[in-house]
């Protein structure tokens, strides 16, 4: 891969807990218009790679930019959306306003018709003045996703982004993830979905914190490195 | 489309930051009822009100005598600097950790991510707390200086105006180190040591009677009017160097570290909703992970296996692993309660009566950290319904190394006393207090860690807070009562430790059925739930 193309790019990365290594030696190039299914079992240290790129953790060791810029730092903020697994939400400010403060904060004009068009194909028109308390989990993860895709950006890191979503959301992920992609935008997907991992173009595997497999998303190479159960979405419990 | 925020169209990220906390501040005056509030103001006016004239009543006595004043002039800064070094130190290990700011969750996810100065979107906060911080402050102090000039030379303007400043200094001070080590990302060990020179600075100045120490030259504001010439002069830098920290504080506070934020956030909206319900043992939990105030892995000392079948021995030895495990900063803090404990009794001793409820305030707060194994015994009711020994006498045992601990801590109290007061007599009224005033203070931090919060909630707040705030009053009393009797004693010329001697035995009366009182807690929930 071209390093000039890299957005997303580690070097040298760890991150340690009290002596834990959560997180070590790691590098990855994420070049633009890129989909990386990142897997690995839990507690592998696929969150951690994820918040550290968002800027959220601060490195041990090595180093994570977005677009050539240190993450964390402001234009790397402007670059980078990231989509947690916990959907985060101010409990006095309802799903639309949430959206259009989100836009407004990332300097978005006019966001109302991205808003739109968000609130309809993720289903939640009908639910835009709703509080994040009078929402179920599957909804709050959808309005978590609008408000990762109602900004712009360049470099988009999600953590177990499909998880909780019916069949017919679930689509529409797919269909953002896509555009994204269709738009110039590296793509980082933290899952144990089958699904998700063939739909990747690329696979990152993560075991104890380090770098276990780089490559296609073949499921046949993927399965010299990992067990099925490893995988599977029936373990998909938790973040890495 | 929703209403939304507002309508404007193209804003920047600040300004849409500055336009959401304003619409949120509306709405939440929106929500407020009023009645409501107006009645907490009442109600606080009224309490307040009260308080303050039993209290000017209760100190309100002869000037103080050229001795006190000597020594006051002498020792007086530095002895509120000592105090002020302290906060300062605990604003430091507070900043290492992420404080002082406790950021909503989503704060963190959607602007301190997004493009924007990070500092002018956590300033804002930080001077909401300075504003609260820096009021109540200088309200204290101005209370406080309504009450000095009555005993000490200077004007009711010129003390009420001293300790004003000073009051509203204090937070400013405690905050701007806070805010100065989260923002510097100064790690625990490097924050610890520098308030720990501090208070060292500060404690030297007290021992030699000299004001060079910041924290010193704060304290000589809080007793100008006392002070004249070269020494009144250097509450000047005193000041400077407080708003020069606070400063630093605020311009450095955009590098407050987020998953230190992240972390904050998440234990800051439990400790609310544990304070809500007046539950302190959650309160206290959290605020140690709030620190990072974790058990060793390695104990100072590790005790040698005990001999099986001996239940209390068992009991006796559990607890002092607990001790044994105990963080330094733990202990540190045990230990300069007991130390503040003693110097706030020698000064209430030759200068304020009622300030002697106070050493049993702070003995109570190292007990609630001295109880913790008993309270575990509390939060894990199936583990103790599983052991093969009674509720009742599984708490009453598990009493015995507390109390022995306090017993040490009131020691250290009585120690500082006979140093600060140079009066052997505190000697032996500490002595005799020391064991039941330890079982005291152990019975009442134990009914404070195993309250069950939702046992009054069906009671009016008024009530709750009563129920929550009984143990440390009747800490105050098995304290402060014997001293003050005491002291009353030593007044009329009579002899003081007979009469402490005499109080102890009705303070230990009184312990003894405050344990019957909780083995019969104990039996109920227990028997109760078995029961059910």
């Amino acid at each position: 891969m071209s390093a000039h193309a890299s957005l997303l790019r580690a070097r040298d990365l760890g991150r340690t807990y009290d002596g834990y290594i959560a997180l070590g030696q790691f590098a990855i190039d994420v070049a633009a218009g890129e989909l990386v299914a990142l897997v690995g079992p839990n507690g592998a240290g696929k969150t951690t790679f994820l918040t550290l790129a968002a800027g959220l953790l601060e490195p041990s060791s090595g180093s994570v930019s977005i677009a050539g810029q240190a993450a964390g730092s402001i234009p790397a903020r402007a670059a980078l959306s990231y989509l947690p697994d916990t959907p985060v939400f101010y409990e006095d400010l309802s799903v639309a306003e949430h959206l259009e403060y989100v836009a407004s904060l990332h300097g978005v004009e006019e966001p109302g018709s991205r808003i739109e068009e968000l609130l309809g194909r993720l289903g939640l028109a009908d639910w835009e003045d709703s509080l994040s308390s009078e929402l179920s989990h599957g909804m709050k993860q959808k309005a978590s996703i609008a408000l990762a895709f109602v900004r712009p950006f360049q470099v988009l890191v999600a953590d177990e982004p499909f998880d909780g979503l019916d069949p017919p959301s679930r689509e529409v992920l797919f269909e953002l993830l896509a555009e994204a992609r269709g738009e110039g935008a590296a793509v980082v997907v933290s899952t144990h979905r089958p699904d998700v991992i063939a739909a990747a173009g690329r696979c990152v595997g993560i075991r104890e914190g380090h770098l276990a497999y780089d490559g296609p998303a073949d499921p046949a190479a993927i399965a010299e490195f990992f067990d099925a159960e490893e995988l599977s979405p029936g373990r998909a419990a938790g973040g890495g | 489309m929703s209403q939304g925020l507002g309508g404007v169209e193209t804003p920047t990220g600040i300004e849409a930051l500055r336009r959401m906390r304003s619409t949120r501040r509306r709405r939440y005056v929106e929500q407020l009822d009023v009645m409501e509030v107006l009645y907490r103001v009442y109600l606080g006016l009224i309490f307040g009100g009260f308080g303050v004239a039993i209290l000017a009543g209760a100190i309100n006595e002869a000037p103080a005598t050229p001795e006190a004043l000597d020594w006051m002039r002498a020792h007086l800064a530095a002895a509120i600097g000592l105090a002020l070094a302290t906060g300062v130190y605990a604003g430091l290990r507070a900043g290492s950790h992420g404080g002082p700011l406790a950021i909503e969750a989503a704060e963190v996810q959607h602007a301190l991510l997004a493009p924007i100065d990070r500092g002018a979107a956590l300033r804002p906060l930080a001077l909401r707390q300075l504003r609260i911080g820096a009021l109540a402050g200088a309200v204290l102090g101005a209370v406080v200086g309504n009450f000095v000039f009555r005993r000490l030379p200077g004007s009711p303007v010129e003390w009420i105006a001293a300790l004003a400043a000073f009051g509203a200094l204090v937070p400013a001070t405690v905050l701007g180190a806070a805010l100065l080590a989260s923002g510097r990302r100064l790690r625990p060990l490097a924050a610890g040591s520098l308030g720990f020179l501090l208070v060292a600075w500060s404690a030297a100045d007290l021992a030699l009677g000299v004001t060079t120490s910041p924290a010193t030259m704060l304290g000589e504001l809080a007793v100008l009017p006392l002070q004249g010439g070269s020494k009144a002069a250097l509450a000047i830098p005193g000041a400077l160097l407080a708003l020069a920290v606070l400063a630093a504080g605020l311009l450095g506070v955009g590098g407050t570290l987020l998953e230190a934020a992240r972390r904050r956030a998440a234990l800051a909206a439990e400790l609310r909703f544990s304070a809500s319900v007046s539950d302190l043992r959650t309160v206290i939990l959290l605020r140690r992970q709030l620190a990072s105030e974790r058990p060793r892995r390695r104990p100072w000392l590790r005790l040698r296996p005990g001999r099986p079948g001996k239940p209390g021995a068992a009991i006796l030895r559990r607890d002092l692993q607990s001790f044994l495990r105990w963080p330094p900063v733990r202990v540190v803090r045990a230990a300069l309660l007991g130390v503040g404990a003693g110097a706030l009794a020698a000064g209430a001793w030759s200068g304020a009566p009622a300030a002697l409820v106070l050493p049993g305030l702070l003995l109570f707060v190292a007990a609630l950290d001295v109880v913790e194994p008993l309270a575990q015994e509390s939060d894990h009711p199936t583990r103790r319904r599983l052991l093969p020994i009674d509720p009742g006498s599984l708490i009453s045992r598990h009493l015995v190394a507390p109390s022995l601990a306090l017993a040490a801590l009131v020691l250290i109290g009585t120690a500082t006393a006979a140093l600060v007061g140079r009066d052997t007599a505190a000697l032996g009224v500490g002595v005799v207090l020391c064991v039941p005033a330890a079982i005291a203070l152990a019975v009442c931090a134990t009914f404070s860690a195993t309250a069950d919060p939702y046992g009054n909630l069906l009671t009016t707040p008024e009530v709750q807070y009563a129920i929550t705030a009984a143990p440390a009053f009747a800490a105050a009393v098995a304290v402060g009562l014997p001293l003050i009797l005491a002291r009353h004693a030593e007044r009329q010329g009579g002899a003081t430790i007979s009469v402490a001697a005499t109080v102890a035995v009705f303070i230990a009366a009184l312990a003894a059925a405050g344990i019957a009182f909780l083995r019969q807690r104990f039996f109920k929930r227990d028997l109760g739930r078995a029961a059910a």
